[in-house]
């Protein structure tokens, strides 16, 4: 039990807020993080350094991304683009809240981006248009419900 | 409600796994009743007259009897592009003509793409995936670094999700002499 310790106190120490699911496999009881969408992260240093490579991307939203100048914008594309040239989603093969919020940090960067650029930047655009596809839409009713009452 | 209750039995090759039959399997068994044995032929029994031994034919019929998990795409476009996707996988990735050609056309299709069709899993990544998978030209071409870049991503990206992996542990090792393709 020791690793899951390790891994709860490495979780807060990086401000994890919602604690994680772990659970353990085998004699050595090698530690087990459980995702709720693709496959399960095995061994404390795997587990370890997803959890920071999540949290590095949330910094790098709220620091870098969050009321950035026109002139960080290129620089933010460019480094996007390259990381996520063997990347599906930020944290590697799992979908993360980093995905999430990233995409709503650069939704107004890429809005005003031309076809070109689109292109220049491919591996962003197609992060982006992967991650868009993949958010749960919001129900908004067509007719009121509520008629009376609850305002 | 007659679909989920008639039970198909799947029959493979133990000696050469077809592993896009086995990865469309994996994926179906949820949502049908279906068995796998393992034997000499690939066969799939629907019932005593109807019966497919081909491999594309076999995944077509799994993912046609599973509309709810969209294997064949959404939409009559998506559908083509499914099927233009199979006969790539068995003409072009199996095919004699060298394999640069076809990942060249691969890595074009799939830079601004996570999935080979629309937005989500289609049988056409199961059967590509599988072609390449059995492929000892491309096991060597993806020790080189930054060779087909946007194939290499798809690639591992899809090995890296639960279905392929449990067919890979199971079968993929188990492939006794590598040969270039799986026989028709």
């Amino acid at each position: 039990m020791m690793a899951l310790r390790e891994l709860s106190s490495l979780g807060k120490c990086l401000g994890v807020k919602k604690p994680n699911k772990y659970s353990t496999q085998g004699d050595k009881k090698v530690p087990v993080l459980h995702n709720n969408n693709g496959p399960a992260l095995v061994g404390l240093v795997t587990i370890a350094t997803h959890l920071a490579l999540v949290q590095q991307w949330l910094e790098y939203r709220l620091t870098k991304v969050a009321g950035c100048h026109k002139d960080d914008i290129k620089t933010i594309l460019k480094d996007l683009n390259s990381y996520l040239e063997d990347k599906v989603n930020l944290a590697g093969n799992q979908f993360t809240l980093a995905d999430t919020l990233m995409y709503y940090g650069i939704h107004h960067i890429i809005v005003d981006l031309a076809v070109q650029e689109k292109e220049k930047h491919m591996n962003v655009t197609r992060w982006f248009d992967h991650v868009q596809h993949h958010l749960p839409p919001v129900v908004v009713l067509r007719n009121r419900v509520y008629t009376r009452g609850h305002h | 409600q007659g679909r989920e209750s008639m039970a198909l039995h799947l029959t493979i090759n133990s000696s050469n796994p077809p592993l896009g039959v086995l990865l469309a399997a994996e994926h179906v068994k949820g949502s049908v009743n279906l068995s796998v044995d393992e034997g000499k032929d690939n066969k799939l029994h629907v019932s005593e007259s109807v019966q497919f031994s081909d491999v594309n034919s076999i995944t077509r019929y799994l993912a046609r009897v599973t509309p709810t998990l969209s294997l064949y795409g959404s939409n009559m476009l998506e559908q083509t592009e499914v099927d233009h996707w199979l006969e790539f996988s068995t003409r072009q990735v199996c095919g004699q003509s060298g394999l640069a050609t076809a990942l060249g056309e691969l890595d074009k299709a799939l830079a601004l793409r996570t999935f080979l069709v629309g937005h989500s899993l289609t049988l056409s990544d199961l059967c590509v995936w599988a072609a390449l998978k059995g492929n000892n030209e491309w096991q060597s071409i993806q020790k080189q670094a930054g060779a087909f870049s946007h194939v290499a991503r798809w690639f591992s990206f899809l090995g890296s999700q639960v279905p392929f992996t449990a067919v890979g542990n199971k079968y993929a090792n188990s492939k006794a002499p590598p040969r270039k393709c799986d026989e028709k």
